[in-house]
């Protein structure tokens, strides 16, 4: 029913519901179709019985001179005259009985949408009731599995994936200030210990100093990773033909002097020519952030192995160690944010935790996968697998 | 008083013993569990300055054991935590620690902390002091005997606060070497002895009489009347 919203506006509260909408339709449907019925049966019945109201005869008898007169009609005349007294009748019973049905359907109306309707009261009202109080509630709409229930029960997926979304998000924050605080807390302390010291010389200043920027590279380290990690809700990813060995071999130079300088030997077999779709900065960055970890944590004097190559219809990318490996119960935990394997050497060598979360990220967000083999005191290898959509030489041609 | 501080933050845990060494207490370091524990089993401390989050055995697990070791009256314990939800402090405070501190914190109120938690083993509710004639005010780091001024260096200031913490008390030269020298003190030197002396003359200097008195054979004990 479409009417002008300022005539609504001036109806009272109750007539904007559905139910009194619902209402009013069956109502008025009920009372057409009857009406269509009754009005066909008497038209019927008018064509079929031939009525004339009664009137005046002319043809007047009197068998008495001055006794009571009658009016003669003949037996016709006369069965006319019944038929259009019944229909008259008929007329005014079946307009009362419409009049009837009409309010009865009124009431058996509101009656029935309110009951129709009585679910989605429910929902409406724990719906409110879980936006104002916590996401954990669900709906639970019970009865069968009817199409409000679907509704409740799409509703209750909804919640509980927000309820998840939403967690996550509360512990992404929690662990992100954790894990700023400790740096925060060196700077403060060290400022507050050197500028309230009368007697502090230019070289404790120089030294507090040095200690503060350290702090504060930490935490630029970990706030440029934190971002990177927060922006995976925005697709900005580019998607574009990447020359995977040129990516490779690019990300891995910066690492072969940090590696030189601790006495590691890093061997690189890229194999030309394999191409994947996807973000060129963010491939480089999943090879950094393993070359990243691979130089820090192995020993010296050791050697780290990077490959890329394709099988089937999949690109990979290998960066293998021989560090200490990790223990079989810890690798389900590699990936997790700020998860470290040796809880002692966390602060102080550099990481900040972040590095194979952001490379999980940015491989599943290129539809690839990234894997771990590891066995304590032989090494670790990580293998990230990515999808070749299409030939290099398709590509090329482009 | 003898501080201990664990933290596997080098970088703080050496700022928060080099501020607290300022303020004359006896300060050592550990930067993980093991080591606290092995340092709390050997010294005796009236404080530990404790990082929850510690690599090896957790802060936790630390106020636990220390509590549980301590023979006579474990260290009072001030936990720095960077975990800023209510479940975590509920649960340090309900294993034994005394107070928290939320990290970032600022310096002056870690030093407050610290004293009030010392106060509380003396019994006492103000930084002030007072013994006879002596008084001592450990937040603002003076001393005084009849009103005078005491020019005391940070070691005789600690040694003057330990010994008014425990007036009355025949304190040993091993008890002053525990809580008024940290660990780097060599025992075998003099420098207890040497210590105790600079103090009585500064403190016979300004008032009269000596308020230190030593008990042959036992160590020195600072009288409460004078």
């Amino acid at each position: 029913m479409n009417l002008p919203a300022r005539l609504w506006d001036r109806l009272p509260e109750w007539t904007r519901s559905i139910r009194f909408r619902y209402t009013l339709l069956y109502s008025a449907v009920l009372f057409g179709l009857a009406a269509v019925v009754l009005a066909a049966v008497y038209v019927v019945l008018l064509m079929a019985l031939q009525a004339t109201p009664v009137s005046s005869s002319n043809r007047v008898w009197c068998p008495q001179l001055g006794g009571p007169c009658y009016n003669l009609i003949t037996f016709r005349e006369a069965e006319r005259l019944v038929n259009a007294e019944i229909l008259d009748k008929l007329r005014f019973y079946m307009i009362g009985a419409l009049g009837v049905l009409f309010v009865s359907s009124l009431g058996v109306g509101w009656v029935v949408a309110g009951r129709v309707l009585a679910p989605i009261g429910r929902i409406t009202a724990v719906a409110r009731d879980i936006q104002a109080t916590d996401l954990s509630r669900r709906i639970q709409l019970p009865g069968p599995e009817d199409e409000l229930k679907q509704l409740a029960d799409t509703f209750d997926a909804m919640l509980a994936r927000l309820d998840a979304a939403f967690g996550a998000q509360r512990q992404f924050v929690a662990d992100a200030s954790h894990e700023l605080r400790n740096p925060l807390a060196i700077i403060r302390t060290n400022a507050d210990v050197a500028l309230t010291d009368p007697d502090a010389t230019p070289e404790d200043l120089r030294q507090a100093i040095a200690v503060v920027k350290r702090a504060g590279d930490r935490m630029s380290l970990l706030v440029g990773d934190l971002l990177a990690l927060a922006r995976r809700q925005q697709p900005t990813l580019e998607h574009e033909p990447v020359d995977l060995g040129a990516a490779v071999a690019e990300a891995s130079d910066d690492f072969v002097v940090p590696a030189e300088t601790r006495d590691i030997v890093l061997d690189r077999a890229i194999a030309p020519g394999v191409v994947v779709t996807g973000d060129r900065e963010a491939l480089k960055r999943v090879v950094a952030n393993l070359l990243d970890n691979a130089v820090r944590l192995a020993p010296a004097g050791s050697r780290i192995r990077l490959a890329t190559g394709s099988e089937d219809n999949r690109a990979w990318i290998a960066v293998a160690d021989e560090g200490p490996g990790i223990a079989p119960d810890d690798q389900a935990h590699v990936f997790d944010r700020f998860w470290r394997a040796d809880k002692a050497r966390s602060r102080s060598d550099g990481g900040t935790g972040l590095g194979l979360a952001i490379v999980r990220q940015l491989v599943e967000s290129h539809g690839g996968e990234v894997r771990l083999h590891s066995k304590v005191g032989v090494g670790s290898s990580f293998v990230v697998w990515l999808p070749i959509t299409r030939p290099a030489g398709d590509l090329m041609r482009a | 008083m003898r501080v201990l501080v664990v933290e596997d933050e080098a970088d703080l845990a050496d700022a928060v013993a080099r501020g607290l060494r300022r303020e004359g207490y006896a300060v050592d370091v550990a930067y993980d569990g093991d080591e606290a524990l092995d340092k709390a089993a050997v010294n005796a401390y009236d404080l530990v300055c404790l990082d929850l989050n510690l690599p090896g055995i957790d802060g936790i697990e630390v106020v636990r054991r220390i509590r549980a070791d301590a023979d006579a009256q474990p260290p009072r314990v001030l936990m720095l935590t960077a975990r800023d939800r209510t479940v975590d402090r509920v649960i340090g405070l309900d294993e034994g620690a005394d107070d928290y501190l939320v990290k970032p914190f600022d310096f002056d109120e870690l030093k407050a902390r610290v004293r009030a938690l010392l106060r509380r083993d003396a019994g006492r509710s103000g930084a002030l002091l007072q013994v006879g004639d002596i008084e001592l005010d450990s937040a603002r780091h003076e001393a005084r005997r009849v009103g005078r001024p005491l020019a005391l260096t940070p070691k005789e200031f600690a040694l003057l606060h330990y010994f008014m913490s425990r007036a009355g008390q025949v304190l040993s030269q091993e008890d002053l070497l525990e809580h008024v020298w940290d660990e780097n003190a060599d025992p075998f030197t003099n420098t207890v002895r040497v210590t105790v002396m600079t103090l009585r003359r500064k403190l016979a200097d300004a008032g009269k009489g000596q308020p230190i008195e030593t008990v042959v054979g036992r160590g020195y004990r600072l009288r409460e009347e004078p």
